[in-house]
């Protein structure tokens, strides 16, 4: 997957670029506020359709224009694609795969894949299960586009759930039925997250060694309340089943506190350092490489499920290392076309094309 | 902007679905231009409809009459009964011409958020409909949402303790279409609800 070219027109600091990267890898440099993380974001924006910066899209138009356009030319002659995405203040956005429509924001996924290091990539360990939640629902969606339909599917009857419970009058046919359809999401969202941990795992444990050069052990405890053993080989209509049951029991406390209480909306997938929570147990040191190993293991990942590896973005991610980190993530980074962000060049380890970001234009 | 009449009129067609302003405002001028009788034609096609259509009494279709042309048919079967969420739900069932039963229209889905309960939706009359007309099989064609899925299973637990049989829509591939054309996402919905042969 390489990325030939991209415009943009009227996205933040850009009010018209055309950039044609290296297909191996690209130094973006040049004082903060320059616009590397910018350019990044927009890169990062074309398959997800979201900021990694987590801001609405709006955010992404530059602040004198109604709305913004991301162009990019995808790959190589015949398997090449161009990508259209205008982004507008007031309406949706449109998304366009070689002059067609997009029918489904997942379908982007099919033909272009990033995997982004952030310094904040940190907080996978630090914070809360949200995070961790959220990272295997995304490498789902990488591996299966299809398992963003169950994730949103899960959310709304979450939703719908939700307000039924807030509602003055509850009748408990009604309440079953909104169970069942919930069970029904999340057995396979359960069943997704665990295979994609069992594709994680052994990477996540080489990718933690080569950094660390430590024999440590590495792995995802997936701690939820309302299954007893989560396995890739059980069935999502397993899972579907025990929440309903689990659904059933809660159901008094549900009631009372008008609140889904169990589900995989509340699990914790736990990262283990030689057993003990990375989350309490990790020194600053260790939960930085733990950072790097997820980031790099879903890259060989998606590498190995899909056969193509993904476009990496490591924004702004050197300065935070040390020396000895900073170099090995170098040694590691895979044969791949690599966009790489930094306010100070002699941080980045890595010999690449050099561009200056300035003024909106990039050389 | 134009003339008051002329963008009264615009501003009525923008709000009819799917109409944005650009469209709004190419559907206006041309009523300004064409043939005075053409442009009357609608209106009064418009205030015909509001004036004599309502929605059947038996089964919630629009209807002209008391009840809609459908359950006035004799030839229609009166044991089976296809449940839809909105009457135009009706045409697409119809086009195809399989179904020869009769159909209910809930007027939407279950949908808490919305503040759509039971009590909503036209069920309670359904529920009379199934002494009265001797029905024995419903098919729940809601849409395959989260809330169209939720409202069948809601319909199954609902009339088959009553010994009503309830069957769902198959959602499956597009008829003479190659395998190798079908979105993941159809097919692998279609997998998950495959049938013995």
């Amino acid at each position: 997957m390489v990325i030939r070219w991209v415009t943009l027109a009227d996205i933040r600091s850009y009010r018209a670029l055309e950039w044609h990267p290296d297909p191996t890898v690209n130094l973006l440099v040049g004082p903060n506020g320059a616009g590397k993380t910018n350019l990044m974001e927009a890169i990062g924006y074309l398959p997800s359709l979201r900021s990694f910066r987590g801001v609405p899209d709006d955010g992404l138009i530059s602040y004198e224009a109604d709305s913004g356009v991301i162009r990019a030319g995808l790959g190589w002659g015949d398997n090449g694609h161009l990508v259209e995405i205008e982004i507008f203040r007031n309406r949706s956005r449109r998304v366009q795969v070689d002059r067609h429509r997009l029918r489904r924001a997942s379908d982007l996924g099919e033909v272009i894949r990033t995997v982004t290091f952030l310094p904040e990539d940190v907080d996978l360990i630090k914070r809360g299960p949200g995070r961790r939640r959220d990272l295997l629902d995304e490498v789902a969606v990488q591996l299966w586009p299809v398992s963003a339909l169950d994730q949103s599917e899960f959310a709304k009857a979450l939703r719908q759930r939700n307000a039924f419970l807030k509602q003055r009058e509850r009748d408990e046919v009604t309440l079953g039925v909104w169970d069942a359809r919930l069970a029904q999401s999340a057995g396979r969202v359960l069943s997704r997250r665990v295979r994609a941990m069992e594709l994680l795992q052994p990477e996540m444990e080489r990718a933690y060694r080569d950094i660390s050069t430590s024999d440590i052990h590495v792995d995802i405890e997936y701690r939820a309340e309302w299954v007893d053993k989560t396995d890739p080989t059980i069935p999502a209509g397993v899972y579907e089943k025990a929440l309903a049951d689990a659904l059933l029991g809660t159901r008094h406390r549900d009631m009372e506190r008008r609140l889904t209480l169990v589900g995989p909306h509340r699990d914790d997938p736990v990262l283990l350092l030689d057993g003990h929570d990375s989350r309490v147990h990790g020194s600053q040191g260790e939960q930085r490489t733990y950072a790097l190993a997820i980031r790099l293991a879903t890259q060989r990942v998606i590498t190995e499920f899909v056969g193509v590896p993904p476009v990496l973005l490591l924004d702004d991610v050197f300065s935070e290392l040390d020396r000895d980190r900073a170099h090995a993530l170098a040694e590691l980074l895979p044969d791949t076309q690599t966009f790489i962000s930094s306010a100070r060049p002699e941080d980045v380890p890595v010999t690449g094309r050099e561009w200056r970001s300035h003024d909106g234009s990039v050389t | 902007m134009f003339e008051g009449p002329v963008q009264r009129l615009i501003d009525e067609l923008g709000r009819l679905p799917g109409i944005g302003q650009k469209t709004a405002q190419r559907l206006a001028f041309h009523l300004v231009t064409v043939d005075d009788a053409d442009a009357r034609r609608l209106g009064q096609a418009v205030l015909d409809m509001r004036d004599q259509v309502g929605f059947c009494s038996r089964c919630f279709n629009v209807a002209a009459a008391e009840e809609c042309a459908i359950c006035r048919d004799p030839r229609r079967d009166t044991s089976i009964v296809c449940v839809v969420e909105r009457p135009q739900d009706i045409v697409v069932v119809e086009r195809t011409q399989e179904f020869r039963g009769r159909y209910h229209v809930l007027g939407g889905a279950l949908s808490p958020i919305h503040g759509v309960g039971p009590g909503q939706l036209h069920i309670d009359e359904l529920k009379q409909r199934i002494p009265d007309e001797g029905i024995t099989e419903i098919i729940a064609a809601t849409n395959p949402t989260v809330e169209g899925d939720t409202t069948a299973m809601y319909l199954a637990r609902e009339f088959k303790p009553a010994g009503v049989k309830v069957t769902r829509l198959a959602s499956g591939l597009p008829v003479g279409g190659d395998l190798d054309y079908a979105d993941e996402l159809t097919l692998g919905r279609a997998l998950v609800g495959r049938s013995e042969l």
